[in-house]
């Protein structure tokens, strides 16, 4: 496809690639460091290089300042959320993608419209509507405002999976005496099956990245783990190393996710995935 | 239809093109059913919010101390006329507009850098990738460390140079250029990747044809491939200019609006105003002000480059 350069420049190109990589990097590697450094090493000046690391800090902040308690809300309310997001939006998508005419061009428009909504013009009424009904600080507060929010990805992602399924199969399907659920479920759900792998992750990552509703709707008992590390924070010297251990605590999963889900980013993204 | 009715054909043997519409127009009703519970779902938790947060906005409503007014568009007209409304929206288009020029710019040139690249692509594409991907209020922490006074790695590196390095988050302008950055730093990789598709897609027979005629690369780059890819680059302008503008996260972590109201963003006012102040009305308000504005400058960006793409015509 591409034309052969000269070696000198590629090597020039590539070069200066990785330079701009590792500044882009360096943020997350001097947190890692500070992680695993002890303070005294982590704020010597020059930057010490050669130290013993210690792990001291990851366990502490997981098992004795409660994160792992913030992790395990995090789970209940993002794994919930994907769980009743997927299947409805699925659903939905699947309708959009088998209808004619302009109906389902307004509904796929006016999702993305809704996409586009600052966020804080909902998290006013969705905190005066949770607290009129006692529901601030529960998990089911939580779970439907990030269903609703991740309603408009999750339909969009999906459909672009299934417009790519032939309508003439579900035809097949229906001449062949199947209503139109055994349709969606036995014979259309299992083409797209790795699209609603893609589809359930990305929703997985938006709501495990979420911070802003579970700023104003959680509490005590649900708080997740990004509200439990902005509230952590990095005020105090003293906490630095172990919001450093938190924050990259919290990252892993994300590293795994990207690991797994490279070749679907750009389609992902694109529907407006992550923030 | 070639196809439809040979399979029809081979699977039942009398269908009258009557009988077939009848079953296709079935079908369409039969297909409503797989929107209701997301149409439920939408409407009790995302249409009907909506409405209830414009209805809020026309009421003077105190929430710690319940005292709700109705005062029609009293707080619209407030907002518009409150200095302190119209500075933050100029702080807000100062830095949406800094931050998402910045990410186009240096997402173009490394796009363009990977484009032109012929090993290694994959992996510094999932490299540079990262920062896109972290937890928002995560990545902005990472970044505080690196701004952060004195023990910052910036402070650090500038002091072991002997450099008197400013208040990053501290002083009024700095504060913004290290929002801007931030943003940047989140936001460039996402560029990047679209760009790099973009610029992927873009026909090779046209850029053979350019580098015959003895077109310099850059040349190629802003006659041929640019203006082949203008739909997206005006989609993911557009996005990014929507996201930047409801950007709380890294801003609430980083610097939480100050120092003084340096970088209070029309998102940041509006948090302040509900969450702190508990003028949930005029926090309402303030929030559809926004909406407003946000619909306007999306409007703007599409129609400029729509025309643009009539003249080229």
């Amino acid at each position: 496809m591409k034309n052969r350069r000269p070696r000198t420049s590629q090597t020039l190109l590539f070069l200066a690639l990785c330079l701009f990589t590792a500044v882009m990097l360096t943020p997350v590697i001097w947190a890692f460091l500070t992680s695993i450094k002890q303070p005294i090493d982590a704020f010597a000046i020059p930057p010490t290089l050669v130290f013993l690391p210690t792990l001291e800090f990851h366990h502490q902040v997981w098992f004795e300042k409660g994160f792992a308690g913030f992790l395990v809300n995090s789970l209940i309310i993002s794994v919930s959320t994907v769980l009743i997001s997927v299947s409805i939006g699925t659903m939905a998508a699947y309708g959009l993608s088998r209808m004619r005419g302009r109906a389902a061009r307004g509904i796929l428009f006016g999702l993305l419209s809704l996409r586009m909504f600052p966020h804080m013009l909902l998290a006013i009424p969705f905190f005066m509507l949770a607290k009129y009904l006692n529901l601030i600080d529960t998990y089911p507060a939580m779970i439907l405002a990030l269903v609703a929010i991740n309603q408009p990805f999750t339909i969009w992602l999906m459909h672009s999976f299934l417009v790519d399924v032939p309508t003439e199969i579900d035809e097949a399907a229906s001449i062949d005496g199947a209503s139109e659920w055994q349709t969606f479920f036995k014979v259309v759900l299992p083409i797209v099956r790795p699209g609603l792998w893609v589809t359930a992750l990305f929703s997985l990552l938006l709501a495990y990245n979420e911070f802003l509703f579970a700023l104003v709707l959680t509490g005590p008992h649900t708080k997740t783990l990004p509200v439990a590390i902005a509230e952590y924070g990095g005020e105090d010297l003293n906490y630095w190393s172990l919001s450093a251990a938190a924050a990259i605590g919290i990252m892993i999963p994300i590293m795994v996710f990207m690991m797994l889900m490279q070749r679907h980013l750009v389609r992902g993204l694109a529907m407006g995935a992550v923030k | 239809m070639a196809v439809e009715t040979t399979m029809s054909n081979t699977r039942h043997e009398v269908r009258t093109p009557a009988a077939k519409r009848r079953v296709k127009a079935a079908k369409g009703r039969r297909l409503w059913p797989f929107l209701l519970p997301s149409a439920i779902v939408s409407f009790f938790i995302l249409i009907y919010p909506l409405c209830y947060a414009l209805y809020l906005s026309l009421f003077s409503y105190y929430l710690d101390s319940g005292v709700s007014n109705f005062v029609g568009l009293g707080n619209y007209t407030d907002l518009l006329g409150d200095g302190r409304f119209w500075s933050s929206l100029q702080r807000t288009l100062l830095i949406v507009v800094a931050a998402v020029s910045l990410e186009f710019c240096v997402g173009l040139a490394i796009a363009y850098g990977l484009y032109r690249l012929t090993f290694g692509v994959r992996t510094l594409n999932l490299l540079m990738f990262l920062p896109h991907i972290i937890t928002p209020v995560v990545a902005a922490l990472f970044l505080k460390w690196i701004f952060a006074g004195r023990w910052g790695l910036l402070d650090l590196i500038l002091g072991s140079m002997g450099i008197f390095s400013p208040d990053w988050l501290g002083d009024p302008m700095w504060a913004r250029i290290s929002v801007v950055l931030a943003d940047a730093w989140q936001f460039t990789p996402f560029m990047i990747l679209v760009l790099y598709a973009g610029l992927n897609t873009v026909d090779q027979s046209q850029i053979e044809a350019a580098q015959i005629d003895g077109a310099a690369g850059w040349q190629i780059l802003f006659r041929i491939m640019l203006p082949s890819i203008r739909p997206l680059i005006v989609f993911v302008l557009t996005m990014r200019m929507m996201d930047a503008f409801r950007y709380f996260d890294t801003i609430y972590v980083l610097t939480s609006g100050g120092p003084g109201s340096a970088t209070e963003t029309l998102t940041m006012q509006t948090y302040a105003l509900a969450f702190r102040l508990f003028e949930v009305g005029k926090a309402s308000a303030l929030g559809v002000l926004t909406l407003v504005i946000v619909l306007l400058l999306a409007a703007i960006l599409i129609g400029v480059v729509g025309r643009s793409k009539e003249k080229s015509q």
